[in-house]
Parts: structure tokens; C-alpha cells; sequence
């Protein structure tokens, strides 16, 4: 292409990110403004910036990331450019780089685009967590314990199970969909909702059945952020603590 | 004609689910004999088939081939009804000659293979041993419920099967299962939340703007009492001290007047005459004075008698306005050739 040798190839995140724009339209309809500059339109753009200036739209970028990230709501490329990128837009995939390295090198973070084609990302924790749960006694969201247990029996059910099941093993730890929970309050809604929204469950209808019914998934951000093998061990002590109850499920 | 591939499953199963892949198969090599060729056998027949078709699934008029009590028959893993289904819908479709039987031939196979995956998916997590209620169970424990053995819970535990959770329990799990989750720490600013831009500096200005006027408003009336305070004790201090001088004055000669110029004017400063006007219209105006007109019409001034002020509070008071300008008084400065001030200017304490 041109004389300066720029690296941009993205290899912290998926792949087929960079496609030069040949074709105007995309999927979304907000989307379908913004098309991915190419390469040589990246480098004339940032010809005409000074690096304070990009520096400056990085950093707006992560503190939008990092703020938005608070309620766990993957962040939509539409709207990130509308907000935050605006005239920057023709060197999108430059400061997405940046910030994805920033991310890396500064907080920690993982910047990951779970859904190619809708170009949603989220932020995951690039640290190996601990193996023990930490000693200072911060208080933990007791959501993630309900979480914890519909994607540990999903997964113990190979990946996808009739709600029922879950509804089934919810009300045997006193969590009833149909009544108010004093911890979580709206069962339904938290599980069928919020975790979708975020992410962490895929909530299915299941097709001819009458009346409907659904069934869950493992959502993009668990298949990111869940350990298997975690859960499979915390499995197994649970089962050690009472070995009357023998059944090998390996 | 429409033809539903499979999709692949996980299961290693069988029975059924080649069964659905054979008859799809077989499908396409009726295919190739009945493709657009004009109905030529009798009306009856055609008839007959629609009426097999829709007996075989059991079809109510409208779309719903397998309604819910067949559909757990087929799901079932101890029959093969879905197969014998299947079957009785291949040798029908060798009779299908109009388009609507085809269409509803699809219709069947789309819904078979549905149910085929749904089959062999149960199959596949029935040959795993994973009882979600012995898991129920192991996490009760785990989250500390407490069993109580002899049933002397009490009235809050009628609806508990048995024992009750603490209510950390939730908290508990949630604690143990967190090195499962590579989550981001949540980022929260240390002074607050983020707002959008345009809320937060309205506000700030409109307090800013509130504030001084607030507190200049409570220093005005402070400051204004006290002004007023000290006016009125200034006025009023002064108003007797020129009684004071105007008493002295008459006592030493009561029976000459006091001519009201010589007695207001100070040479030395005409600012002070004009006080002493000020403050002699005082003693006139509360019946402590009196001013009349001599013999050469000129006025004098002289005090009331403590016996005469009720009367001649009583009597018709008459009103005048004295005005006087610097160059009236540089001339009644000549022409009465005043020396002095009688009234003697105040010491400078309060100013």
C-alpha cells in the first residue's frame, strides 16, 4: 500500500474485523451509516490528526467502555460511533486498537467483539482469577450464584435445557419464578431479561410448541468469561461433601 | 418440493434420527418421478390421500400437526411412534399428486425432524447421570441450610420443605463461584456517578447565582438596622442637644429673641447650617419650639414652656418650607455678620 509499514491487523480480538469497504451497506440500520474504512483511509486520516488528538478519542472511548460496562450491557459499534467516535470515524479501526491495547496494558481488560456481525463488545477480565476466592471480604452480587447454577446445570445438560428443568431446580432452592424473591426480587424477569441482555444466557423459544416454550443457552459473554473447568471442579467438591450420594457423572 | 435437511446433532442415537435421514432420502427418489406432472388419476383418490395424511398426524384443521399429548408420545424414548409416523408419511407420499399434499408432506417433515433432534438431544443428556435435584440438594448444604429434625420450626417455616436458608446463603455461593467468572470489575467513579453533560453545570451556576444574592439579602437587613438605628439615635441625640443650646441660649437673656439665622447658621460650614435646620424643624414639629415673625418680619425662634406644649399642641400649627443655597448663606453670613455658630458642631464619635 504506502510506504509506512502500520501493523493493522487486530490479533487480540476476532478476526474478521477488518474488511476494507467496498459495499455500502451493513446490517443494523443505524449501522448502515458507518462502513469500516480501509486501511489506506485509516492512514490518511490520521495524516491529518495530531496524536494528542487521537490519544484524546481513545481515552473517551475507554471511559465510555468502562462506564458502560457497570451494568454489563454489551456496547454496540452504532452506538459507540454516534456518542463517542463521531468525525473520527475514518480512523475507527485505528483508535479501537488503541484502546483494545490500552486495555490490556493499563486496566487489565480484554476487549472482545462477541457478536461479528452486529459488532457488540464487551469487557472481560484478562487476569486468570484466583483460585481461591480472595481473602478481603468484598461482598459478593448474589446474582452470580443464581447465575452460577443455570449455567452449571445448561452445561451438565449439554449446552441447552427446557426452562422447566431450571424452573424445576430453582424452586428447589426456594427461588420461585412465579412469586417474589427477597434477594433477587422478579426471578423471572432477572433470569429471562437481564442475563439475556447481557449476555450470559440465550433465552430460545423452542419452535412448535403450544403453549410456548423456551429453553436456555449459554450466551456469548459466559462462553467468553465462564471457566468450565471451574465449574466442573466446584461439581465435584460439592459432590465430595456428601459421598453418600455416589453417582459418577463424569 | 421442500426438503428439510437435518441438522447435525450430538447424539450418537440411532434408531430415529437415520430413520428421519433415510426418509428424507427417500424423499428426493420419490422426487424425481412426481415432479410437476398434471394430476391424471381420479378426483377420489386424491381425496383419500389428503384424508390419510391428515389422519396419520392427527391433524386438527388448522397448522398444529402435533398437538402437545401426541408430541410427548413421539418424544418418548420407550416408543417409536415418531418412526412408524414417518414411515406411513413414505408410503403416502408415493400417492401424492397435487400440490397441497406435497405442501402438507413438508409440512410434516419439517416438524418430524424437529422432533427428531429434540429426541435425540433427551437421549443424549438421559445417558449422562447429572440429577439436578441431587444437585439442588448438595447446594442447600453447601449454602448452609439449616435442617431442623424434629419439625419444631414454627409458623414461618409452613411453606420450607424442610429447614430454612440463612439469608448470607446466596451471598455464600456467590463468593465460593467467583474465581469461575472472568468478569471486569465494575468501574465506578470515587466522587460519582456520570451523567451526560448538560444537567450537571446548570445546576452548579444556578446555586452559585443563588448563593451570594441569598446571603446578600441577609447582610442588607443587618446592616440596615443598624444604619437606621444609629440615624435615628444620631437625629435624635442631636434634636436635644440643640434644645439644649436653644434653652441655654433664651435663659441667659429670656426676654430679647433669638433670631432663628443667627441661631442655625454655622459660618464655618455650610453643611452644618443645613443640619441645624434640619434638626431645629424637629424641636418645631414636636411642639418644643416655637418660631414667629418680629417686628422687622424677620423669624425668631424660641423655646415652649413646659406648661404651654399641650396648648399649643392643641392650637393651628402652620407648615413652611425654608430652603437655603450656599450664596443665601454667604449673605446671611454678611448681613447679620454672624461670628459664630451657637450651635456647636458634634465631637466626630459615630461617623
Amino acid at each position: 500500500m504506502t510506504q509506512r509499514k502500520r501493523s493493522f491487523g487486530s490479533q487480540s480480538f476476532s478476526q474478521n474485523r477488518r474488511q476494507p469497504s467496498s459495499s455500502g451497506t451493513q446490517e443494523d440500520n443505524e449501522d448502515s451509516t458507518f462502513t469500516q474504512p480501509s486501511t489506506s483511509q485509516v492512514q490518511r486520516g490520521l495524516e491529518k490528526l495530531t496524536p494528542a488528538q487521537v490519544d484524546q478519542k481513545t481515552s473517551e472511548v475507554i471511559q465510555y467502555f468502562l462506564v458502560k460496562d457497570q451494568k454489563k450491557v454489551p456496547v454496540r459499534r452504532a452506538d459507540l460511533v454516534k456518542h463517542v467516535v463521531k468525525d473520527y470515524r475514518n480512523i475507527y479501526p485505528e483508535i479501537i486498537k488503541r484502546a483494545a491495547r490500552t486495555f490490556e496494558q493499563v486496566f487489565g481488560l480484554k476487549l472482545v467483539e462477541i457478536d461479528p456481525k452486529n459488532h457488540t463488545y464487551i469487557l472481560i477480565n484478562n487476569l486468570e482469577a484466583a483460585d481461591k476466592p480472595s481473602p478481603v471480604e468484598c461482598p459478593a452480587n448474589p446474582k452470580l450464584g443464581l447465575l452460577f447454577v443455570i449455567l452449571g446445570v445448561t452445561f451438565m445438560k449439554g449446552g441447552v435445557v427446557r426452562e422447566n428443568v431450571i424452573w424445576n431446580t430453582l424452586k428447589k432452592l426456594r427461588v420461585d419464578s412465579g412469586e417474589k424473591h427477597e434477594e433477587f426480587g422478579d426471578v423471572k424477569r432477572l433470569v429471562t431479561e437481564e442475563f439475556v441482555r447481557q449476555r450470559y444466557l440465550e433465552y430460545v423459544r423452542i419452535p412448535h410448541t403450544e403453549p410456548m416454550e423456551h429453553e436456555f443457552r449459554w450466551g456469548q459473554r459466559a462462553d467468553m468469561e465462564v471457566s468450565k473447568a471451574k465449574i466442573l471442579e466446584f461439581m465435584g467438591q460439592l459432590h465430595e461433601q456428601e459421598p453418600q450420594i455416589g453417582r459418577c457423572w463424569l | 418440493m421442500a426438503q428439510q435437511t437435518l441438522r447435525p446433532t450430538r447424539s450418537v442415537c440411532r434408531t430415529d434420527t437415520t430413520t428421519t435421514i433415510r426418509a428424507a432420502g427417500g424423499r428426493s427418489g420419490a422426487n424425481t418421478g412426481t415432479s410437476s406432472t398434471p394430476c391424471s388419476v381420479s378426483t377420489s383418490s386424491c381425496l383419500l390421500v389428503y384424508i390419510i395424511y391428515k389422519q396419520v398426524v392427527h391433524a386438527a384443521p388448522h397448522v398444529d400437526l402435533f398437538p402437545t399429548e401426541n408430541r410427548e408420545d413421539m418424544l418418548s424414548p420407550s416408543t417409536d411412534k415418531l418412526t412408524e409416523v414417518l414411515e406411513e408419511a413414505n408410503k403416502l407420499f408415493k400417492d401424492v399428486r397435487r400440490a397441497r399434499e406435497a405442501a402438507l408432506d413438508a409440512q410434516l417433515l419439517v416438524v418430524a425432524t424437529d422432533l427428531g433432534k429434540e429426541k435425540a438431544s433427551q437421549l443424549f443428556s438421559e445417558g449422562s447421570a447429572f440429577d439436578p435435584t441431587a444437585f439442588a440438594e448438595h447446594l442447600l448444604s453447601f449454602m448452609g441450610l439449616n435442617r431442623l429434625e424434629d419439625g419444631d420450626g414454627g409458623p414461618q417455616n409452613a411453606g420450607a420443605a424442610d429447614g430454612y436458608l440463612p439469608r448470607d446463603a446466596w451471598h455464600r455461593l456467590s463468593r465460593r463461584v467467583e474465581c469461575c467468572f472472568r468478569t471486569a470489575p465494575s468501574f465506578h467513579y470515587m466522587m460519582g456517578s456520570f451523567h451526560a453533560e448538560p444537567p450537571a453545570p446548570k445546576q452548579r451556576t444556578e446555586r452559585q447565582r443563588k448563593a451570594p444574592t441569598k446571603e446578600a439579602k441577609r447582610i442588607m437587613p443587618t446592616q440596615l438596622k443598624k444604619m437606621e438605628e444609629s440615624h435615628q439615635e444620631a437625629t435624635e441625640k442631636e434634636v436635644e442637644r440643640i434644645l439644649g443650646y436653644l434653652k441655654t441660649y433664651h435663659q441667659d437673656d429670656p426676654t430679647s429673641p433669638i433670631s432663628y439665622y443667627e441661631f442655625v447658621v454655622d459660618p464655618n460650614s455650610f453643611a452644618r447650617t443645613v443640619e441645624n435646620i434640619f434638626h431645629t424643624s424637629f424641636l418645631i414639629r414636636d411642639g418644643l419650639a416655637r418660631m414667629y415673625l418680629d417686628s422687622d418680619k424677620l423669624p425668631c425662634i424660641a423655646p415652649v414652656e413646659e406648661g404651654d406644649v399641650e396648648a399649643a399642641s392643641s392650637s393651628s400649627r402652620k407648615q413652611c418650607i425654608i430652603s437655603i443655597s450656599p450664596k443665601i448663606w454667604k449673605e446671611l453670613i454678611d448681613t447679620f455678620e454672624i461670628k459664630d455658630s451657637i450651635i456647636q458642631p458634634p465631637e466626630p464619635h459615630n461617623e
